[in-house]
């Protein structure tokens, strides 16, 4: 275990620290037990390592690359992966096709640094028959897909895993609040004991690579002198999509980094940055990248869902 | 009667008092904050102890301590 | 207007959600540490550089440089390896006593003469050196509790070799709140001085004819080489053994005791070293080469404290040694880290240290005394207090990254181990102080 965990706000709470899924990862916990904390922080740091190390896409022998390199035969799948991929499948269906796992492969011809190269739609066309979640066979057992085709689980995964964690918690500790940070996909599990809430502040996201979330629940001011907004959160989960520097600039127009899989070209006119709160991080998640799909209409999309969002332009 | 007693009980605490020894030594897993750092490593400055120790090894009538001390150089 | 474009499906996905927590998570399992062992970020390389530069007031003066690696492959098991080169030149005290006249000796090759100067301590200023030495170590958890290490160290310069191998075994007690360890290595040094090892206690040869160069003084050098060792000893063999108790003690201190064993066989004698045989007047009649026992056992007791303050680290160490050379010595450290910054400290230190002579050491060697089996009159066996006074300054740097200078300064002082001074050297300063300076620049990445 690598992690670290000290006592913040005068001993209010415990805050742990680890580094998981390329982010700093934090665990607030509000209690005076120690031994809690250590045995929260031992499981916390376990759950999100295993998760990040099923299903990154940057190994050679987890299930992730099995399925990428099945090569069209039909592929067992362990519960979990199954369904977190019907998941997948339900979200491709609400999103009329828009947010798609299958879609990552498109990376191939974008390169999101800021700078102002488009793909060809050469490029782009030969890469289109691989994207389409539909021609993806999905049982509770196995899955099968055309040679070629990949599922990326980026767009899922850390939310996925911050409610794995925030489930361990409330087993391990059901009468605790308890907040989960991960890279600014956050969990709640319960609400505070004097109604106090957790206060997080929102980084600029075109200030930083990426939109970046610190939950600290101090009721002074964040010390990052980045932080322009502070949401309170009591319980529940919340999530930020965004494109912060990975853009490309062409003639004016601002391309983001989501990408439409039904023509291969970026999103166009999307804010800069959505967050979202709903019950689940993982949910919030899915409608912030769901509200980016929908470009210029985001906030329109957002509205409709009744939901409790940020965006920035 | 009494005496042996008195033995027994001094026994008993005395057990106690080594059992209690045991215990204050040491801490808990989630109470290793401190010494878990990078500046309470026993070997923190090891690049400067080696050649502080080459130095008093080449200069002085004893050496090691820290490690082995077992040569290496001509220079004593 | 827009609104109505977009169904809500936040229901739904909420739903998809619940679902999606209802049959899976419990299934697997919590925790699976092999899981994780190829995905640390720490499985880099970590590099840690030093330069020091020691000079000592119109002595030796040494440039030494060091590079450490050290990389963890995941659980535990670590390789780490260190590459150390160092220079050193500069005229160091031969042993031979001050005189009120200027004196010539022979250079320990044979080849030259030096001359000292009067009220002057003898020193040979032909001390000229290079070092190179590698080496390499491993270690390993072989269990929850136990875990094995096993290391190799080469060192070659002009006149000396030495290769070391070592092992150590460790088990964690108590909730690795104890940690017990052993230790042995074994350490085959040879040398080979030049001009050859001197016969023990055979006079300096002094050619006091001018011009000693070239083939018109084969007298001389057959004299010299009668004072130089055909065969014999050139070896240095060396055992050690060690054990060590680490120990936590508190949240903020943390202890360690070690008992070092040690049993050096073979040539011990310093080649370059003279003794003086002097009248009654306190005049240096001539040179004895030294010559030391061919064995010697060590013991040292080794104590080191860690104390965390809210934000200092306090270190205090103090070791004792002893052996059968009778010296026996006390060293107390002690250095206090004390952070500027979250990612800056200052560390100041202080070192005492004092021993007892060897019982074979003497200043000189009068000719009414029959001569001894073992004499040396280097002032590092003698009776000697040395003080260490360094300061450390310490940056962290963002990228991980951190530089570091340190500066020591540091003063021997020989004393008299209760011999009478005689004649001329009652006048003299036959236990001069050395002062050194050093400088260190540090660089982690």
């Amino acid at each position: 275990m690598h992690y670290t965990f000290k006592q913040l706000n005068k001993g209010s709470f415990y805050c742990i620290q680890f580094q998981a899924m390329a982010s700093l990862c934090e665990v607030l916990v509000e209690t005076q037990n120690a031994e809690l904390v250590y045995k929260i922080g031992c499981l916390a740091e376990a759950e999100a390592k295993r998760i990040e190390a099923k299903f990154s896409r940057y190994t050679n022998n987890n299930v992730c690359y099995a399925i990428n390199n099945a090569q069209g035969k039909p592929l067992a799948i362990d519960t979990e992966t199954a369904s977190l991929l019907h998941f997948a499948a339900q979200c491709y269906e609400m999103s009329d096709g828009m947010f798609d796992v299958t879609s990552g492969i498109l990376r191939r011809a974008w390169t999101f640094d800021g700078s102002n190269r488009l793909a060809t739609q050469a490029q782009i066309s030969t890469l289109l028959p691989l994207v389409g979640w539909q021609q993806v066979t999905l049982t509770d057992h196995t899955l099968q897909m055309p040679t070629g085709m990949e599922i990326d689980f980026g767009g899922i995964g850390k939310e996925y895993a911050v409610n794995c964690v925030a489930q361990i918690c409330t087993q391990q500790a059901p009468d605790i609040s308890i907040l989960i940070n991960f890279g600014g996909d956050i969990q709640v599990t319960q609400a505070r004991k004097n109604k106090q809430a957790w206060q997080i502040g929102i980084e600029d996201p075109t200030f930083k690579a990426d939109a970046k979330i610190k939950a600290n629940a101090a009721s002074k001011p964040l010390k990052t002198e980045l932080a322009i907004k502070q949401i309170n959160i009591q319980q529940g989960g919340l999530a930020t999509s965004g494109d912060a520097r990975r853009y490309l600039l062409h003639n004016h127009i601002r391309y983001s980094h989501i990408l439409n899989p039904k023509t291969g070209w970026p999103i166009t006119n999307a804010p800069h940055s959505i967050t979202v709160a709903t019950a689940h991080c993982i949910q919030a998640g899915c409608l912030a990248t769901m509200a980016l799909l929908q470009g210029e209409h985001a906030e329109a999309f957002l509205d409709a869902q009744k939901v409790k969002y940020w965006s920035y332009h | 009667m009494k005496k042996r007693y008195i033995i027994q009980y001094a026994f008993i605490s005395l057990s106690l008092i080594y059992l209690n020894g045991c215990t204050m030594l040491g801490v808990q897993p989630w109470e290793r904050d401190l010494i878990s750092k990078e500046s309470m490593s026993l070997s923190v400055d090891d690049l400067d102890a080696s050649l502080d120790d080459h130095i008093y090894f080449s200069k002085e009538g004893t050496s090691g301590g820290r490690g082995f001390s077992a040569g290496g150089c001509g220079c004593n | 207007m827009q609104l109505a474009k977009f169904k809500n499906i936040n229901a739904l996905l909420a739903t998809a959600t619940c679902s999606l927590f209802s049959n899976t998570v419990l299934a697997t399992p919590l925790m699976n540490a092999s899981d994780n062992s190829d995905i640390h970020n720490d499985n880099s390389w970590k590099i840690d550089t030093a330069l020091m530069y020691y000079a000592e007031t119109d002595r030796v003066s040494a440039l030494e440089g060091i590079i450490a690696a050290k990389k963890d492959f995941g659980e535990e098991h670590i390789l780490s390896g260190k590459l150390v080169f160092d220079t050193l030149t500069g005229a160091s005290a031969s042993g031979a006593v001050p005189q009120k006249t200027p004196q010539t000796y022979t250079r320990p090759s044979g080849k030259a003469q030096y001359r000292t100067p009067s009220n002057t301590t003898p020193l040979d200023d032909t001390f000229r050196d290079t070092r190179l030495q590698f080496n390499v170590q491993w270690s390993q958890p072989i269990s929850e509790q136990d875990k094995i290490s096993t290391g190799i160290q080469l060192s070659r310069e002009y006149d000396y070799q030495s290769i070391a191998v070592n092992g150590g075994y460790t088990r964690e007690l108590n909730q690795k709140n104890t940690a017990i360890f052993t230790g042995l290595s074994f350490a085959f040094d040879t040398l080979a001085p030049e001009g050859g090892r001197p016969v023990p206690l055979s006079a300096m040869v002094v050619d006091n004819t001018e011009g000693i160069s070239g083939d018109n003084n084969i007298s001389f050098k057959d004299a010299f080489e009668a004072t130089r060792q055909q065969g014999g000893e050139n070896t240095r063999n060396t055992v050690d053994l060690m054990f060590g108790v680490t120990q936590v003690i508190n949240r903020r201190w943390i202890m360690q005791l070690n008992y070092g064993y040690s049993q050096v066989d073979g040539y011990l004698t310093d080649p370059f070293k003279v003794v003086s045989v002097v009248n009654d007047q306190g005049d240096a009649l001539n040179q004895l080469h030294e010559n030391r026992p061919s064995e010697r056992t060590k013991h040292n007791i080794y104590w080191q404290n860690k104390a965390h303050f809210d934000e200092a680290v306090f270190d205090l160490s103090y070791r004792y040694s002893f052996d059968d050379w009778k010296i026996s010595s006390h060293a107390i450290e002690s250095k206090l880290r004390w952070p500027l910054t979250s990612s800056t400290y200052i560390q100041p230190s202080i070192r005492y240290y004092q021993q007892d002579a060897a019982e074979f050491y003497t200043p000189f060697i009068t000719d009414d005394q029959p001569i001894p089996e073992y004499a040396s009159a280097d002032y590092r066996i003698g009776k000697l207090t040395t003080m260490t006074f360094g300061a450390k300054y310490l940056q962290e740097l963002e990228n991980n990254h951190s530089w570091g200078v340190r500066m020591e300064y540091y003063i021997q002082t020989p004393k008299n181990a209760g011999f009478e001074a005689v004649g001329q050297l009652q006048d003299l300063e036959l236990y001069e102080e050395v002062k050194a300076f050093v400088v260190q620049f540090n660089y982690s990445f």
